[in-house]
């Protein structure tokens, strides 16, 4: 009798197994075609000497990780792309949920504005970075003829090594600020009313209820932001790669550690060592998305 | 149970950024050669059945380029073409530069070639010595229309792999000195001709240096740059025995006195590759120098029009121009090598070439048909283009030029910017590049 309720039971455990599994196979087939496959492919490739058009690929263990970290470009580039992720990430998240909060609350044309904040994430990163190759241009870009207007001197936003970072990452936090926002907004909405309410009634300020209410009952949602962007943040490639040549003096202090990748693999043909560098952004996102996963214990509030 | 759940959060979200960089790529190659040919798409999707159809049939050939200024003139030549052979179809698919060589590799590597496409001295040698390319030796052999000794032998030998030729030349291009003669005239200088040697070029830029205008633009850019000195200098960039002719006293000197012009103020600091045309485009510069292959865009630029011209370069111990030409290659693995060699015979033959040189696309490398590419432009002097053919220098390379020339720019960058002299800089670019060359095969 029990003997035949267990396996009842497993039967029907089982059909909810398949019936899972079958739901989820379009992502998992995604996943395993397009992301698990290349990364063991990436990580294979870094241990050969890799031949012209794939072919004739010589095995040589782990000469290109030891070229690689003796090669002071890839840890300009480490550095570089931190620095990007450091100056971005906050910045844009600080503001997308200020005009998340703004955008949430009774205010005329709000999905106008939503509109307008989203439409950099719409359009292609290629377009946009060229239209801000003009805004920057030292001699004919509108920003420095308006500096010219108020007397300012002429500043060379691309090609100065101490500023080229920065006006690349202001063109990352512009562009990320619309995707960030919808997020933020959605987390806001689902935050009960019934909280500020009672707020109210208990004399809180606005202020207050930000901090107090709006940011903890957001954090799941701020969480999954803050891992996302410092992931898109560590691939930044398009951007550098249309704004900055390898003949620019601000090469070495912008080049990325995709960038380098692209020109190791595609420009110069030696895709064994790319993929090692590739293996190498894997490895820095892993450890900062695994500290990320154990810190939100202390912050992260799932109500 | 809650950790291995964030284990495999931590996983999942780093493989997502793994391909999510690995997309990126994609979408840059991509969207890069459709916004740079509008036809190509909708081209290309009907080339695919009829590709597949049998032989007899209408037949549609890719022919991939990548310069955008020579579609109009080459389209020309390829509809006159396709009227004399009508089973024949064309497609023109250009890509820019840098992006055009990742295209060509990728279609090499997962075997979709173009069928015809343009081959570059600087790559010749990874496609040629891995069988990428078609052997054209027994077709020009029992051709009528081509013969190799109708082009310049330097131009065919770029071409010609161990004893085998891969593409055959369609055109060449020099190195010219573009004045701003509205300038030199109020200045009242004389203008630049074949009698002008370094100091001139000097004491003219030094005298047009004011309000805001440079007299001259010396770029960080090799070929139509640097190598010229280099050469007139009788310097060298690579050796016979492929050493790196960068520390050779010589080259150093060329170096010296062209990264002068930027260090004296003579010259801006201009390291992007889009911004010396800009600069000349809008009066900035009142010298430069540029390729033949600009004319077309200077042409149809008012201001260059107006007030520009253009002369043989300068001299120092001897006149020298960075010589380069391209070929036009076919696949090895294209599914109509009679249909695609017809093509190539048409391109190369005296009409086609003529045909060239009076549409003004190119100066054709087939001998006499430059004097056609002389007459088809009356706004500038570009007689002097072919002029320097007799002293021309063949563009630096080996088998891994890209390579080595990327190293040399991150090398001398710091002597433009005044961070380390030219000596080191050009010591250390030396040292980079025999590194690199030391790893060819």
């Amino acid at each position: 009798m029990n003997k035949q309720i267990a396996r009842r039971i497993s039967k029907q455990t089982w059909g909810e197994w398949s019936w899972g599994w079958f739901l989820i196979a379009p992502t998992i087939i995604g996943l395993i075609v397009l992301n698990i496959i290349p990364i063991i492919q990436t990580a294979y490739l870094s241990l050969f000497k890799s031949g012209d058009f794939g072919r004739g690929n010589i095995y040589v263990g782990l000469d290109n990780y030891r070229k690689m970290f003796s090669d002071v470009q890839v840890w300009h580039s480490v550095g570089n792309t931190l620095l990007y992720a450091l100056l971005v990430v906050p910045t844009s998240i600080a503001i997308s949920l200020i005009v998340a909060v703004f955008l949430n609350g009774k205010i005329c044309g709000k999905s106008i504005y939503r509109t307008i904040y989203f439409i950099p994430m719409v359009a292609a990163p290629a377009a946009v970075t060229m239209v801000w190759r003009w805004l920057y241009n030292e001699h004919f870009g509108l920003i420095n003829y308006l500096l010219s207007r108020i007397g300012a001197d002429a500043v060379d936003w691309v090609g100065s090594p101490k500023l080229s970072l920065i006006s690349i990452a202001i063109i990352g936090i512009w562009s990320v600020i619309g995707y960030n926002m919808v997020l933020l907004l959605a987390g806001l909405q689902e935050i009960p009313k019934d909280f500020y309410e009672a707020s109210d009634i208990d004399g809180a300020s606005r202020f207050r209820q930000f901090f107090v209410i709006t940011l903890p009952l957001l954090s799941p949602t701020l969480f999954f932001v803050v891992v996302t962007s410092i992931i898109q943040a560590m691939q930044v490639f398009d951007v550098i790669y249309m704004m900055i040549d390898v003949t620019s003096p601000a090469y070495e202090h912008t080049v990325s550690l995709v960038y380098l990748f692209y020109n190791n693999s595609f420009k110069y043909s030696n895709k064994g060592y790319g993929s090692a560098i590739v293996i190498l952004l894997l490895a820095i996102i892993l450890i900062i998305t695994f500290i990320q996963m154990r810190a939100q214990k202390k912050w992260v509030n799932y109500m | 149970m809650k950790k291995s759940l964030s284990v495999a959060l931590t996983l999942g979200l780093a493989a997502s950024a793994l391909a999510a960089c690995g997309s990126n790529n994609n979408n840059s190659g991509s969207s890069a050669s459709p916004s740079a040919t509008p036809s190509a798409s909708p081209s290309a999707s009907s080339s695919a059945p009829a590709s597949q159809a049998a032989s007899g049939e209408k037949v549609t050939l890719t022919y991939a380029i990548w310069d955008s200024n020579q579609e109009k003139g080459l389209r020309t030549i390829a509809d006159e073409f396709e009227a004399a052979n009508p089973n024949i179809k064309i497609n023109i698919e250009v890509t820019g530069w840098a992006d055009y060589w990742t295209m060509l590799e990728a279609g090499a590597t997962g075997g979709s070639l173009p069928d015809v496409f343009w081959m570059h001295s600087n790559e010749i040698y990874r496609y040629a010595s891995n069988g990428m390319l078609l052997d054209l030796n027994d077709r020009i052999a029992s051709s009528q229309a081509v013969k190799l000794e109708n082009f310049p032998e330097g131009l065919n030998q770029i071409y010609n792999f161990q004893g085998k030729q891969y593409a055959v030349p369609k055109d060449f291009d020099t190195i010219g000195l573009w004045y701003n003669k509205t300038m030199f005239d109020a200045a009242g200088l004389k203008h630049p001709d074949e009698s002008w040697t370094w100091d001139d070029l000097y004491s003219a830029a030094k005298a047009l240096t004011k309000d805001g205008v440079y007299g001259f633009l010396a770029p960080l850019h090799n070929q139509e740059g640097y190598y010229n000195f280099v050469y007139q200098n009788g310097g060298t960039i690579i050796t016979d025995d492929k050493k790196s002719g960068y520390d050779d006293p010589k080259t150093i000197e060329a170096l010296e006195f062209y990264v002068n012009f930027v260090i004296e103020g003579l010259s801006p600091a201009v390291f992007d590759d889009a911004e010396r045309a800009e600069l000349i485009q809008n009066g900035k510069v009142a010298m430069g120098y540029f390729g033949s292959w600009n004319l077309s865009g200077f042409t149809a630029n008012e201001f260059m029009a107006k007030n520009f011209d253009v002369a043989v370069l300068p001299k120092k111990e001897k006149q020298a121009s960075i010589y380069n030409g391209l070929g036009n290659a076919i696949a090895f693995n294209t599914k109509h090598p009679d249909e695609a060699w017809k093509f190539v015979e048409y391109l190369s033959s005296k009409e086609g070439q003529d045909r060239q040189a009076e549409l003004g696309v190119a100066i054709s490398a087939y001998n006499g048909a430059a004097d056609l590419w002389v007459s088809s432009n009356k706004t500038f002097n570009i007689k002097a283009f072919v002029d320097m053919v007799d002293y021309g220098v063949i563009r630096p390379y080996s088998n891994t030029t890209a390579v080595w020339e990327d190293k040399a720019y991150e090398a001398l960058g710091p002597a433009f910017t005044g961070k380390a002299t030219v000596e080191e800089a050009a010591k250390n670019a030396a040292k980079i590049m025999n590194e690199s060359l030391a790893q060819e095969k």
